[in-house]
């Protein structure tokens, strides 16, 4: 990395800081630089999901229909019950098994079977190999899961808070049910929701942490591994236990972007308020 | 259209395994220098690293190292992930009744205490001490087997995090592989010590195959047996582990 430099800025760095630019930039610390997309990714995969679930679940436990209201009180009620670090592991290696029952019913012949060595899945070729991608993908869905839960609720709270003579007189000026609902209920459900939404999208960024759980070399997994004492010349610097100082960086990271989302919910929030005499303007 | 092509991606996908039975993977650890660890560039190094490749060049056939971590690296073998293990796993009874092994690469190592300067441990009837190890090794097992009933046994995903604990002040003692703690301990410049006695657990370090696997633990014994014999496995041990040996050749 420091080759790149011209020549007059590296003589310009003192000895010391050149080591230290130089121990910051080797392959270990880019690959964890590198690695906060991972965080970066689930984070907003899953909370666009989230939110979509949320929209869904909000959707389905407002519906008149009993079946559907059902589902939607279902998934409210159990979802937010589950530890979240309990659902993380079980919905991937659920949905991952659940794919290769399928391919091994269209794929496997009793002679594959036979021959496979390994107790699942029954044939080889119904092997599935989930690499950083597939996790990570999985991963989104799961924080989706657990965290559109929470939104199911904020949303519907949201979409109660409305104030009803708003609807009965959009009703009364003529417009229809859809257009009530989209123009009005869902319009002025935001301001409502946001606060609560807010929250919700922040517990689901601390739960990203947890992306090490899955195989996922994600920045959490590469504080470990940097700060870890090192003894021997041959793996590189000798340093003692410095777990504290990468773990510092994360929870900077973190409060960065705690920082970063209220900003944006302010912004949100006013653009959702637009319009609006009651609470949005407090 | 568009639907044909990726329903064909996916069957492709699903598809590959079979193919690809050329290349062998190989899984490690990547955290337990000497034997695997990831070097300054963030790539996977150490003397298992070393070996597999030499193995690989023997037996001519083509690998790929991948990074597991400890605690599901059998489980990821019996799914299929991969189909090696070399990540200084010993030979145990327990473990034969779920994998399969090569012939061991490293000579039984006796495991070994170690502790802060001056912990005065009473290795002979121990009690309340906090004794750290690795989650799922023969030490863990061992630990858990002859001092869990007065001792506090405290299990860590990786070495690593024990032996920083130990240097944190968390644990008052550590059993792992010596070979590992040769090393670590010479480095430490006095800051970690030895303590009580050595204990032998399992029959060396070996590469772990799925059983039934015949054909690859074949493989892999023909070209250790080559690389034993031309001194290849001793010239590798006695680089990573500071001299140690010669084990396998006259």
């Amino acid at each position: 990395m420091l080759d790149l430099l011209p020549e007059w800025m590296r003589d310009g760095i003192g000895d010391d800081a050149a080591f230290w630019i130089g121990y910051l930039t080797n392959g270990k610390h880019l690959a964890w630089y590198a690695s906060f997309q991972f965080t970066i990714f689930a984070a907003l995969l899953g909370g666009t999901l989230a939110l979509v679930f949320g929209l869904v679940g909000a959707g389905l436990k407002s519906s008149r229909f009993l079946p559907l209201r059902a589902i939607g009180d279902f998934y409210s009620a159990i979802v937010r019950g589950v530890p979240d670090v309990l659902f993380f592991l079980f919905f991937p290696l659920a949905f991952e098994q659940t794919v290769e029952w399928f391919v091994a019913t269209q794929v496997c012949t009793p002679e594959t079977i036979a021959a496979s060595t390994s107790p699942w899945p029954p044939c080889r070729e119904a092997n599935w190999f989930l690499g950083t991608t597939e996790y990570l993908i999985l991963a989104s869905v799961s924080l989706g899961l657990v965290y559109g839960a929470f939104a199911t609720n904020v949303i519907h709270g949201a979409m109660r808070a409305v104030p009803h003579g708003q609807l009965e007189a959009a009703r009364a000026y003529g417009f229809s049910d859809a257009q009530v609902f989209w123009r009005f209920q869902i319009r002025q459900m935001w301001v409502y929701a946001l606060p609560g939404l807010s929250n919700v999208w922040l517990l689901l960024v601390k739960a990203t942490s947890l992306l090490s759980l899955l195989q996922i070399a994600d920045i959490v997994l590469w504080a470990d591994r940097l700060g870890a004492p090192n003894f021997l010349p041959a793996v590189g610097l000798v340093h003692g236990d410095w777990r504290w100082r990468y773990y510092l960086v994360l929870l900077i990271f973190y409060i960065l972007v705690t920082w970063l989302s209220e900003r944006g919910f302010e912004a949100l929030m006013r653009r959702a308020g637009r319009g609006m005499l009651n609470e949005a303007r407090g | 259209m568009k639907k044909l092509i990726i329903v064909g991606a996916a069957l492709a996908a699903f598809a590959a395994p079979a193919t690809a039975q050329e290349t062998v993977r190989i899984a490690t650890e990547g955290a337990y220098a000497p034997w695997n660890f990831l070097n300054d560039a963030g790539e996977p190094a150490g003397f298992e690293i070393d070996l597999a490749n030499a193995i690989c060049e023997e037996a001519g056939i083509t690998c790929e190292i991948v990074i597991n971590d400890w605690d599901s690296i059998i489980p990821n073998l019996l799914a299929g992930n991969y189909d090696v293990i070399m990540a200084g796993m010993s030979i145990t009874e327990e473990r034969l009744e779920t994998i399969d092994f090569s012939d061991n690469y490293f000579p039984p190592d006796p495991s070994r205490f170690v502790a802060a300067p001056g912990s005065n441990l009473d290795f002979a009837n121990l009690t309340g001490a906090r004794v750290g190890v690795q989650g799922a090794t023969i030490q863990a097992g061992w630990a858990e087997e002859n001092l869990g009933a007065n001792n506090t046994i405290v299990a860590f995903s990786t070495a690593d995090q024990a032996m920083a604990d130990l240097a944190a002040g968390n644990l008052d003692t550590i059993l792992a592989d010596g070979a590992y703690l040769q090393p670590v301990v010479d480095a430490s410049n006095g800051a970690i010590e030895f303590v009580g006695e050595e204990v032998l657990i399992g029959d060396g370090v070996g590469a772990g195959i799925r059983k039934g696997d015949a054909e690859l633990i074949e493989t892999w014994n023909t070209a250790l047996d080559a690389l034993k014999a031309d001194g290849t496995v001793d010239g590798l041990i006695a680089q990573w582990f500071d001299g140690m040996g010669p084990f396998f050749s006259e």
